[in-house]
């Protein structure tokens, strides 16, 4: 997928200026997830929980050399073919044999964010395969051209009216059609693409390096769908999905879903260990290719290898105040919210990437929502400051930074500023602009005196 | 030097310095609540609908459930004496039949295997699993350690399908089926 994460300022604005509708569905969106995740959480012991995944992740993370071996042992005992890619030009080529080896001619597809990094689709295409996104919130982006704007919900950002304007479109529906309606007509479509697919690709939450078995989440059917259908199965899985021991899923499956949807569980889930069995139902040949793209950087960065415990919840976009007024599409790369700021710098490089860690306000839930407790807030501070080292933060920061720091280390200049504030204007006499702040609450006032002065007094 | 071990080296490399982390053990499953109890109430709030039901009333639910329907598809693993409705293909059956493997109390959850078959569990608007009493596991943790052979595919089934996608409003029956119907056999079939 191209990089834009660059234009991020520029992009975010854009938005709100020429589309407002998206902050209210987003908004509206992100907040029932993060309620349900709240009400979620308050069900377990959260903390525990959490505890245990991070240790269980980073005992995997510091041993993926050994378990990534496992688990491509125990797929070939079982059937599986298993290709190894660095990127995206790697991918294309194992994807692009498969196809042409087993003569593919429609795809259906569940929803992976991988694939959206790999450019799975625009390759499949290219190839004159026809490609059926078939979660119902991917169906809809890929109507419109769209890419994902949430990992859980890559349609949050579309109203119904959007959809019933598409659908009326492309389908011919009444523009008033109910959910119901444009959902049975969408599960029309698909379904007749779901029994004549050739080659069913998924990615996976999870990999279980103990019996090879691959893990996938879904509410809709589609997964089970793609996964069960077509005659070939081709999984594309990042390096750091791994988990080490099956019993591990008895933890992270119903943990990802109440980080995710606040859910126990999600609706379903696909355990899959290989090629169905002579008279069986399913995929006679299944593929996992077993993918970097970045993924092998990160781990060696000190500070940063710790976001690839992510698990692609979705829980931090949802309870970003920031990622909330415009979803993912500005962040202009397949991660977006706070898991975008501090896993894209460290996946595609910092200089394309720089203004992400500042598309945050530092309040922290992010990481009071995340399952696997990855210290989003001090790697957003870890990002900014290597911007800096490097030149690319924005130079009024530098300037205001450095200009802070004199004045903080001068007590005569110190006194002179915060003289000269006291007598400024308040604020909200200023700047209308800050109506949603100032409107309910009362005027901050200033001391009249500064605690030194006051503190002078009371020593004499 | 082909991907693999490119990616491996460069995975040491990153990993030379890094202290290891030791892996946790499972937690010791705890549980006091009564899981049959549990059960039927986490299927019904997953939008599910359990009974609980001896032979004959087994038989009696399937009979409801086929009133005014034309066949159903069944799994492999379907007791003959429950086979009450003409058999059809998945693509066209009105109502799947399944046999789970095992079931989950705390998350309402049925497991069902590649072994029963797919299409039946998939296809069909309505699916009616059966599972016996003595399958059911308190937690998913439980059932996960006593797992002794994985067949090709375990689907975990914990409610009918749906999804919030449009408008996020939830619509059941998106692609599997709209309505999921368990029945727990006291006994045997």
């Amino acid at each position: 997928m191209q990089v834009k994460a660059k234009l991020y300022p520029k992009e975010a604005a854009r938005l709100l200026r020429e589309h407002p509708g998206v902050r209210e569905a987003v908004t509206g969106a992100t907040l029932h997830f993060e309620e349900g995740r709240k009400r979620a959480y308050q069900e377990i012991d959260a903390e525990a929980w959490r505890e245990r995944a991070r240790r269980v992740k980073d005992h995997l993370l510091t041993h993926l050399d050994h378990y990534l071996e496992l688990a491509e042992k125990r797929l070939q005992e079982k059937g599986v073919r298993v290709h190894w890619a660095e990127g995206p030009e790697e991918a294309h080529r194992i994807l692009r044999e498969i196809v042409a080896r087993h003569g593919v001619k429609r795809v259906v597809k569940a929803k992976s964010m991988l694939t959206e990094e790999l450019g799975v689709n625009p390759l499949l295409e290219s190839l004159g395969v026809e490609v059926y996104e078939t979660d119902l919130g991917e169906y809809l982006i890929q109507l419109l051209g769209e890419p994902p704007s949430h990992i859980v919900g890559p349609a949050i950002h579309l109203a119904l009216p959007d959809i019933q304007r598409l659908f009326h479109q492309r389908f011919g529906t009444p523009v008033d059609a109910s959910p119901e309606a444009l959902a049975a007509v969408a599960r029309k479509v698909l379904r007749e693409a779901f029994l004549t697919a050739d080659l069913g690709i998924s990615g996976a939450n999870f990999l279980v390096a103990e019996t090879g078995t691959l893990a996938l989440m879904e509410n809709e059917g589609n997964i089970r769908l793609s996964t069960s259908l077509p005659r070939v199965h081709v999984a594309f899985v990042g390096i750091e999905k791994l988990l080490p021991r099956f019993a591990d899923l008895a933890l992270f499956l119903p943990l990802t879903a109440r980080a995710a949807t606040g859910q126990r569980l999600s609706t379903y889930v696909s355990l899959i260990q290989g090629p169905a069995k002579e008279g069986e139902e399913g995929p006679k040949e299944v593929h996992v290719v077993l993918v970097d793209h970045g993924r092998t950087t990160l781990l060696h960065d000190s500070e940063a290898w710790e976001v690839l415990r992510c698990l692609r919840c979705g829980a931090c976009l949802n309870a970003c105040p920031v990622y909330r007024q415009t979803g993912g599409h500005p962040y202009g790369y397949v991660y977006s919210g706070p898991i975008g700021a501090v896993l894209d710098p460290g996946l595609l490089g910092l200089e394309d990437t720089y203004p992400l860690p500042y598309a945050s306000t530092l309040c922290g839930a992010c990481y009071e929502a995340c399952p696997v407790k990855i210290p989003i807030p001090k790697l957003l501070l870890t990002w900014r400051q290597r911007a800096v080292e490097r030149g690319l933060a924005p130079t009024w920061e530098k300037g205001a930074m450095q200009a802070f720091s004199k004045v903080m280390q001068s007590p005569s200049l110190y006194r002179l500023f915060s003289k000269a504030l006291r007598g400024l204007p308040l604020p909200q006499d200023l700047l209308p602009l800050l109506k949603a702040w100032t409107e309910g609450r009362g005027p901050l006032r200033p001391s009249p005196k500064p605690f030194h002065e006051l503190w002078q007094e009371l020593k004499e | 030097m082909d991907a693999k071990s490119r990616i491996l080296s460069r995975i040491r490399h990153a990993l030379k310095e890094r202290p290891k982390a030791l892996l946790p053990e499972h937690p010791h499953p705890a549980f006091s609540q009564d899981p049959l109890e549990l059960f039927l109430k986490r299927l019904a709030e997953n939008g599910a609908e359990g009974h609980l039901v001896d032979k004959e009333g087994a038989r009696k639910l399937l009979a409801d459930l086929a009133q005014g329907l034309s066949g159903a598809a069944y799994g492999k693993g379907v007791p003959d004496a429950l086979r009450l409705l003409p058999e059809l293909p998945p693509e066209e059956a009105p109502l799947g039949v399944s046999r789970a493997l095992f079931a989950v109390a705390e998350t309402g959850t049925v497991a069902l295997s590649s072994e029963d078959g797919r299409k039946a569990q998939l296809l069909p608007p309505v699916h009616l699993v059966l599972v016996e009493e003595e399958r059911l596991y308190p937690s998913l943790l439980e059932a996960f350690l006593d797992l002794k052979s994985l067949p090709s595919a375990i689907g975990l089934h914990s409610g009918p399908s749906k999804s919030a996608d449009i408008g996020q409003v939830m619509v059941k029956g998106v692609h599997g089926p709209g309505r999921l119907v368990v029945a727990v056999l006291q006994g045997t079939w």
